[in-house]
Order: structure tokens, then sequence, then C-alpha cells
């Protein structure tokens, strides 16, 4: 059995710093490792990288990370990355890494993801160049995230987790307006991860969606952001694994 | 947090500030805008009120996002719920 600890959006700044770390400090004891789904900040300022990489800093279990939409806003994401690295976490974007939990080999396919819609209700690749790009980015990030989990595929991994920011479903947006559904996620990450297969697929970015959902091919989906869960972080037991 | 005040004449001046709806869209502009990076508070009118609701990482941010919404909004009656996220380790994890 693994157990997945897992929070997206904490949204930390100058404010923020020592909130979080009591609750990290107990991850040892109920979890095998912690993955950070995104909007770890608020503008993307290495100050708020700062507050969150003091945060997670030599936490004893692996942390493994995305980035999200705010830790892009002030255009500076590979500091972030950086700052991140620099605390000991592993950030990805469009790339795989295994972690290794008591014996048991984790693999994590993590990338930020972007927006477009979900299927019949759904942004095309067509237009405008602003627009083809748009949908282009996500594209991109779903197949990035789709060849990650297909090389942790052949490397011996007893479980296979998929982490984004934005949502690859409709489920876990549910107590959103439906009109900004675009804006939130998008189906081409859904239809990476059934592609690749994942054992769980956890992402964040909708704060007032919900927890549980799934995608078409049947891999189970959690949106952990924090507004969502209501907690530091949420526990995932992976059975089997 | 509620401010039951009648709605009096706003207070900001031209055609377009003295409609309700582009009043919370300018609200929501300033709260993505400003030193709170929020785009995750819901701002509505609902019986000719504004509810403003939603969750935020620290008590300041709380307490910046009611200054920012009362400002924005003066003269208007806004019911607010902002709730400061929970940051306790929770108490069962779930099987999958």
């Amino acid at each position: 059995m693994i157990r997945v600890a897992a929070v997206g959006d904490i949204h930390m700044g100058p404010d923020s710093q020592g909130l979080l770390r009591p609750a990290f400090e107990t991850l040892p004891d109920c979890a095998d490792l912690l993955l950070l789904a995104g909007d770890l900040t608020r503008h993307g300022t290495p100050e708020e990288a700062r507050v969150v990489a003091q945060e997670v800093r030599d936490l004893p279990v692996p942390v493994v990370a995305v980035l999200g939409n705010h830790d892009h806003h002030d255009e500076q994401p590979e500091k972030v990355t950086a700052l991140l690295q620099d605390a000991g976490v592993t950030v990805l974007e469009g790339q795989g890494t295994v972690v290794e939990c008591a014996g048991t080999r984790v693999g994590i396919a993590g990338t930020k993801g972007f927006g477009g819609g979900f299927v019949g209700r759904s942004a095309g690749e067509f237009g405008e160049p602003l627009m083809k790009e748009f949908v282009r980015a996500t594209r991109h990030s779903a197949d990035s995230l789709r060849t990650a989990l297909e090389e942790l595929a052949g490397q011996g991994c007893a479980a296979r987790v998929a982490l984004t920011h934005f949502s690859p479903v409709a489920d876990t947006l549910a107590g959103e307006p439906l009109e900004i559904y675009p804006f939130l996620g998008s189906y081409l990450l859904a239809e990476a991860i059934d592609t690749a297969g994942a054992d769980l697929a956890v992402h964040g970015h909708a704060h007032l969606g919900s927890e549980h959902g799934m995608t078409a091919g049947g891999v189970r989906v959690r949106n952990v952001a924090q507004p969502v869960i209501r907690r530091a972080f949420n526990v995932y037991q992976l059975q089997g694994a | 947090m509620s401010d039951p005040a009648a709605p009096q004449e706003p207070t900001a001046s031209g055609a377009a500030a003295e409609n309700v709806e582009y009043r919370v869209a300018h609200l929501q502009d300033r709260l993505a805008a400003e030193e709170l990076g929020e785009l995750g508070v819901r701002a509505e009118i609902r019986a000719g009120a504004i509810v403003v609701t939603g969750t935020v990482p620290s008590t300041q941010c709380r307490e910046t996002l009611l200054r920012i919404a009362h400002e924005e909004l003066a003269g208007l009656t806004v019911h607010t719920d902002i709730v400061v996220a929970d940051n306790a380790r929770p108490d069962h994890a779930e099987e999958l």
C-alpha cells in the first residue's frame, strides 16, 4: 500500500510562513510522499516561492510538485522552480519521476496543464493565431503527460500518479460556474491519462469544485485544492500497490 | 459578515461605474490585480445585494479582501462569507 498525501492552491505569501509546516511535519505518520498540485504562491514571485520552499524544506517524505497559473504570473517560473528545487522539491513540467517508498516504486508524471474545456464544449485549434496557440499549449502539455506516464510504465512502478494543476475532468469542477469550465481544465489531459494509464490523477485550480471524479477510462481523479479539501492535505491509500 | 445598510447613492462617477454589474466586475479585477492575486472568490448580485464568498489563505488576506470589497462596493448592500483555509492535518485517509 502506498499513502499519497496531496494538496494544491496553498497560495502562500509573506503572511503564510509557518501555517502549513506543523501539519507537514506529521506527514511521516500518515503518508509516504507529498504531492503539490500547483498555485503554491499568489503571484509567482521569488519572495513568495521562498516562503513555500521554507515550508517544505527538509521534510522527511519526498515532495513532488507542479506549478500552477499563479506561479507563472510574475513570469519567473524558472526562478520559482529553482527555489523549490533548492529546498529538495522535485518540480515536474512534462516529466516523470520515480519515488522509492518503503521498498516500493511510485511513478509520478506531472505537468501544469491548461484550459480548453471538455468534450462537446471545448475550444478548437482553429482561427486566430492566439486561439490556436491556446489550444496547442494544452495539447503540448497533455502530450508530455502521456509520454511521461508511458515512460514510467517501463520503470517497475507499483503505482503511477498523474499530477496536474488544471483539471482533466469536469466531475471535479462541480460547484464552479459552468461558464468558466473551459478555463479550468481540458479533456486532453484525461485522454492522455487514459491512453497511457494511471492509478490516480490529482489536480487543483478549481477552488469551488468538488473532490471526487473519474476519467472516462475509469481513473480516479481527486481535486486537492485546499479550499476544496479544507485541510493541510488529504491522504489517498493506493491498495495493491 | 454582513453589512445590511440600505443602498446609498453610488460614490463612483460615470454611467458605467454606476452600473452594479460593472462594479462587481471591477471588484474581481482588483482582487486579481492587487496584493491578493485572488481569482477564487465569487461575487454575485443576489436580491439587490452583492454576495461575496470564498476561501482565502490567511486571516490577513481575509481582512484585505473585506476592505477592498467594501471600498469597491461602497454604497451598496454587501454580504460576505469569506473562510480562511484550514491548515489542520486530515484525521483519516481515503482508501482507493
